[in-house]
């Protein structure tokens, strides 16, 4: 598989969003879920969108990461316009720069815990010895080794997302979008999983951009957007280390 | 990339194995049903054009070149000084697949016995060769096969019914001869047979070879035909071809003729069951195609969540297409299987021992062969190909319109359950 390279301008920001508009449109009415959002977000940033159900947060982490395709505006990642680039294209940037995190964990059932997390690599087109390698030593870190061939259906919820997060910085992309990533989760999983992330962040300098409406992970952010009828109506910067 | 995708086909058939394993086993009945439905049609053909050449005509015969259509007496091989008959077989019996020949003479007057007489068509035929060309002459019912020099008669169930006599009755035949005299004699009925052929057991009756010629006042050197026996029918244009040219110094005049030629309602009768074997293959899988794609439709959509994950990390269409291409192409492989489990023992089977329908019907002729009532198979090769094809053609094609649609589907709304 051949991949175009990703175009980076090292001194662009991860994000920039310039004049962001979402409008949903069904049965005659007409829903605005993001509406005029400016947002520009460094490098290595970890950030959480936080506000209440309705209010923008996964619709503008959608567009952000590519999945949805905004109304108006345009959206800039690691220095590269994504606003226009076909499906197919834009499925090959989110492969070499994007991992998603999703809240129903998301894992292919009919996959092991290890070619779960290899998948990426794979449509990558890294040779199986290399994937093995990096899951494994991943694995290991996460806390996850001796699961490696059990399917979805046989961890439990931390470990699948666990796996899930291992899938989604085992590429080592510039971005990782997750939404709602401990909404299903026990608060003690919940918080090792927290770490995980923000281990991932300041050992890698991948950029994390959270949609939660979990508290802990609110108070371990380190730039605070909340965001109310898909505008931004507070954008705090924290010092505080994730 | 093939090596995963067909791991996660084959785990996602597995994911439900019930509907799967009915999937397959449609497909895998359509595989075994043109498969065997043609083997029994070329059973028929093989039967009709086996009969039909095997029982009396042979599959090549060898005429004076005048002689058809019109069958005039007059026209023996040679013309009128005759010919050298077991030269003239030799010659025909060399040829490689040839088995052996026989020569014959045709006449035709009225048979009698008491108050009965019937037209008939007479063979005059050489009891010591003849057998191993016709299975007519193993069709015997009472009595014995006509002794060479004698003045004996070997005639169908039906004339013997008619003429009210049997093997051992004496009747007079009556014919008219070859220097426009009326030749006429007392036989004896050395014996009865019953061929199945309505007309033959009606009205043929078999006559030493030298009994008929004296009867029609010819020489011994004068025969309209030599009739040769060839294993496999299909051989015997390529004998018609390889004789006309060696016929041609040795035997001037002479007209080889492959059965093809003298029975060409057979080859018709074949062609049309061949087109007939296009007409099943596509009706059984264009019938599969729907429920195949029912059923891939079914599954494809049970698994929107996936298909949209997958594109949302990164899987572009195209490769969603092509996993599910995969799916239905591992579902074909399965079907193959089974089909191949379901139609083989049946084929080999019905080819090594026809089962006996006469409980459910009886002999009937076809474009002027035999058919018996068994179900004979005759292997089909290249359906067995085609079907094949055909039945992964049909997985395929079932599987690009759900393909197409997962690979469309719009990630965020998908997995958002909108």
């Amino acid at each position: 598989m051949t991949h175009e390279p990703t175009a980076v301008t090292t001194a662009a920001p991860a994000v920039r969003t310039k004049g962001l508009w979402k409008i949903f449109e069904h049965d005659g009415i007409v829903v605005e879920a993001v509406r005029d959002v400016d947002l520009t977000i460094e490098r290595g940033d970890f950030v959480v969108l936080a506000g209440p159900s309705g209010s923008g947060k996964t619709t503008l982490l959608n567009m952000i990461g590519g999945l949805s395709r905004p109304s108006r505006g345009r959206i800039e990642v690691d220095g590269r316009d994504i606003t226009d680039l076909t499906e197919s294209r834009l499925a090959r940037w989110r492969l070499d720069r994007v991992g998603f995190v999703f809240q129903a964990y998301n894992l292919l059932p009919v996959l092991t815990a290890l070619e779960n997390a290899e998948f990426t690599m794979l449509l990558r087109g890294i040779p199986p010895e290399e994937r093995r390698s990096r899951v494994e030593e991943l694995f290991a870190e996460i806390g996850m080794e001796g699961l490696e061939g059990r399917r979805p259906g046989k961890l439990s919820g931390g470990q699948q997302q666990r796996v899930a997060i291992a899938r989604a910085v085992v590429g080592e992309p510039a971005l990782v979008l997750a939404d709602e990533p401990t909404a299903n989760l026990d608060s003690k999983t919940s918080d090792g999983l927290i770490d995980l992330m923000s281990r991932f962040n300041r050992e890698l300098g991948t950029t994390f951009i959270f949609a939660t409406h979990d508290t802990e992970l609110m108070r371990r952010a380190r730039r605070f957007i909340r965001l109310v009828d898909g505008r931004v109506v507070e954008d705090e910067r924290r010092d505080a280390p994730a | 990339m093939s090596g995963p995708w067909w791991r996660i086909g084959w785990r996602n058939l597995g994911r439900n194995p019930r509907r799967s394993l009915f999937t397959a086993g449609g497909l895998a009945v359509g595989y075994a049903a043109v498969v065997v439905m043609t083997g029994l049609g070329r059973g028929m053909v093989a039967e009709m054009i086996g009969n039909g050449t095997g029982i009396l005509s042979g599959q090549l015969q060898v005429h004076a070149e005048g002689y058809l259509p019109e069958r005039s007496v007059h026209e023996t091989i040679g013309g009128r000084e005759g010919i050298d008959v077991d030269a003239l077989v030799g010659a025909v019996a060399a040829d490689p697949t040839v088995s052996a020949a026989a020569p014959r003479l045709y006449g035709g007057g009225l048979v009698s016995a008491g108050d009965h007489t019937l037209a008939a068509g007479f063979v005059g035929i050489d009891p010591a060769r003849e057998p191993a060309v016709s299975a007519i002459m193993a069709a015997g019912e009472t009595g014995r096969l006509p002794g060479a020099g004698e003045n004996e008669l070997w005639i169908g169930r039906e004339m013997a019914r008619q003429l009210d006599v049997d093997a051992g009755d004496i009747v007079v035949v009556v014919a008219p001869a070859a220097d426009g005299s009326l030749g006429n004699d007392l036989f004896t009925v050395a014996g009865v047979f019953r061929s199945g052929l309505g007309d033959v057991d009606a009205s043929v009756a078999f006559i030493p070879l030298d009994a008929l010629q004296q009867l029609m006042a010819l020489p011994p050197g004068r025969v309209h035909e030599v009739a040769a026996r060839i294993a496999d029918p299909w051989d015997a244009a390529a004998a018609e071809e390889r004789l006309l040219g060696e016929l041609a110094t040795d035997f001037p005049g002479t007209a080889p003729r492959a059965w093809n030629r003298f029975q060409p309602e057979m080859v018709e009768y074949a062609a049309l069951f061949e087109s007939m074997e296009w007409v099943i293959i596509v009706v059984v899988f264009i019938m599969a195609v729907f429920g195949v794609a029912n059923t891939m439709l079914m599954a494809t959509f049970e698994r929107r969540r996936e298909f949209a994950l997958l594109l949302a990390i990164g899987t572009t269409p195209g490769v969603i297409l092509r996993s599910v291409i995969w799916e239905a192409f591992v579902l074909g492989v399965v079907s193959l299987t089974l089909g191949a489990i379901l139609t083989f023992p049946v084929l080999v089977w019905w080819h090594n021992a026809p089962p006996d329908m006469s409980w459910l019907y009886g002999d009937f002729t076809m474009a002027g062969g035999l058919i018996r009532p068994v179900l004979r198979v005759e292997y089909p090769p290249e359906m067995m190909v085609l079907g094949a094809v055909a039945l992964f053609a049909t997985a395929l094609l079932a599987a690009v319109l759900p393909a197409y649609r997962a690979g469309r589907l719009p990630p965020a709304d998908t997995l958002a359950g909108r």
